[in-house]
């Protein structure tokens, strides 16, 4: 896996750097996004949820909004593009197994994007003097939300894979991304509380929010319910990607578009 | 060990609420070293039987076996199968041919070190070490031969080529099919379809030919040809003959067609002929071959009669 993950972050980062214009092209964009929170552009953030007034608030919010975006369509996009570009039946063909190797391109993806971002982000605070304070426990709730991320990429690649044009589902989707992202739930009550915790992502975002906003600390309980939420939805995904693989192999619509 | 077994293979299609039997009832084998050309008109099953055969479409009915194992459940079964599929439709066109088959080489299960070292040796036999550029400025012709080098990387025992030839100027169309030859010599087994009947016949060792989704006929493609030639003789001659001879040739047999052109049924026939035709002179004498696409096309047509609908 770990040979398959390092064949996906080569090719993805060879594809990238192909055409220097593109390549800078996306990356002064990044520099764009991040200098506009720097000089109090908030809104630049995403819509309506800055986790405290901080700078260091509004970034976290902006990186997990736009890490979550990324993550949730990756799948169903890289399906596209292959099947788009004829690749796609060959990665249907590798030993790997699909499921083992759309996750192994899209954790390759999230590395670069996050290498990218990263780089960019250190670049400015170096250029402007601005230091962030981050706690390394916001890592752990990140994790659960990329996981269970993760699980609804692979949901929405197996859409991508039986109806091949899921544009317009995607723009839908990223409404519900929203709320799962952006509403307090952790403040919720009684039966509330309990979809809180069921719902993809919330419970980690909320931990997140906690952290950040209100300033309270890392909450065991919280956080084994926050990663059981990821893995669930995390398995959850996969599972339905092999099922809608098996349905697309019965129907014979495997490389089609 | 047969390289290809496939058994009583079926699959059926929902098309608007119709029944459509795509392929019903194929079986194929195929031995190491071996080329068997799968041919068919569009539409007649070629291309979901292949894809069965590669683990792509699920079969209703029927079984699949790659060096014994089974591609539908058996991961293994996918190392031992190279495929071409749809052209040249199967390259990153961002990617350098050398980083297309250190890719494809590990998403194969091969390690960095026997990928790299794998693409080498095919670049180099297949003159494609110098491309140093992005495929997508390839011509049709190295691109379909890369297609060919990285569906061998990881040293298949089965190679599936669909359509390996199409678009392909002459030149590229002859590499192409010395490629393959040389790949069969080797002792990995090819299953082709192409649509260029003459390629077919050159390369092929057996020949099976579907139509409305069952095979028609099979059978070594030059006893095939034999079975469908006539073993009649046809002689040109420069002038037209005269009606005395004319004559003379019908009670032999013999069938004058145009004045020029006699055509002769049997051999004990043919030396008679000439005698009368003696000293008049012929442009040739030739013994009635059937080709590949003559075969193909009675078979489809008898086939077409043979079925309603």
């Amino acid at each position: 896996m770990l040979n398959l993950f390092l064949a996906e972050l080569q090719r993805i980062w060879t594809q990238f750097r192909r055409y220097p214009g593109e390549a800078i092209g996306g990356i002064i964009v990044i520099i764009l996004l991040f200098y506009g929170l720097f000089l109090g552009s908030r809104y630049v953030a995403g819509p309506g949820f800055q986790f405290g007034s901080r700078l260091d608030g509004i970034i976290i919010g902006y990186v997990l909004w736009s890490l979550v975006l990324f993550i949730c369509f990756e799948v169903a996009s890289n399906l596209q593009i292959e099947s788009q570009i004829g690749t796609l039946e060959q990665v249907f063909l590798s030993p790997f197994g699909a499921s083992k190797v759309f996750l192994a391109r899209a954790l390759a993806s999230l590395t670069l994007n996050l290498t990218l971002n990263l780089g960019v982000l250190l670049i400015i605070l170096a250029l402007t003097g601005s230091r962030l304070y981050f706690s390394p426990s916001l890592l752990l709730p990140l994790v659960t939300v990329i996981l269970a991320a993760y699980g609804l990429a692979f949901a929405m690649g197996s859409l991508a894979l039986l109806l091949k044009r899921v544009q317009q589902l995607i723009s839908l989707f990223q409404f519900a991304l929203l709320f799962l992202i952006a509403t307090p739930t952790e403040t919720w009550h009684g039966p509330l509380r309990i979809l809180g915790l069921l719902l993809p992502m919330t419970s980690g975002a909320g931990m997140l929010r906690s952290l950040m906003a209100r300033g309270q600390g890392l909450d065991p309980g919280q956080l084994g319910l926050a990663l059981l939420n990821g893995v669930v939805y995390f398995a959850l995904g996969l599972l339905i990607f092999r099922a809608a693989e098996r349905e697309a192999k019965r129907r014979g619509i495997i490389g089609g578009y | 060990m047969k390289a290809l077994e496939a058994y009583n293979l079926r699959k059926t299609y929902r098309q608007r609420g119709q029944r459509v039997e795509a392929v019903r009832s194929v079986s194929l084998a195929i031995a190491p070293g071996e080329v068997l050309a799968f041919l068919g008109p569009n539409g007649a099953g070629k291309t979901t039987t292949i894809k069965m055969i590669a683990g792509l479409i699920r079969p209703d009915d029927g079984w699949v076996r790659i060096g014994g194992r089974d591609p539908h459940n058996d991961p293994e079964a996918l190392r031992m199968l190279g495929a071409v599929l749809e052209g040249n439709r199967n390259l990153y066109w961002r990617l350098t041919p050398a980083e297309n088959l250190e890719y494809f080489g590990m998403l194969k299960g091969l390690n960095r070190q026997i990928a790299r070292q794998r693409s080498q040796e095919l670049l180099k036999r297949f003159g494609l070490d110098k491309r140093r550029t992005p495929v997508q400025t390839l011509s049709r012709g190295m691109q379909q031969k890369l297609a060919l080098a990285v569906a061998l990387v990881h040293q298949p025992r089965l190679l599936l080529l669909d359509e390996p030839t199409l678009g392909l100027d002459v030149e590229a169309t002859e590499d192409v099919k010395a490629l393959v030859r040389e790949i069969a010599q080797e002792g990995q087994a090819i299953l082709l379809t192409t649509h260029q009947l003459q390629v077919a016949e050159a390369l092929s060792d057996r020949v099976a030919i579907i139509h409305r989704g069952a095979i028609a006929a099979e059978a070594p493609t030059q006893a095939l040809i034999q079975q469908f030639s006539t073993g009649a003789y046809r002689i040109e001659m420069v002038n037209e003959l005269d009606p005395v001879r004319v004559e003379t040739l019908k009670t032999l047999g013999a069938v004058v067609q145009t004045g020029r052109v006699i055509s002769v049924s049997r051999l004990e026939d043919l030396y008679p002929v000439l005698d009368i035709l003696r000293p008049l002179p012929p442009i040739r004498v030739v013994k009635d071959q059937a080709d590949l696409t003559e075969v193909f096309l009675k078979l489809v047509r008898q086939d077409a009669e043979s079925i309603p609908g």
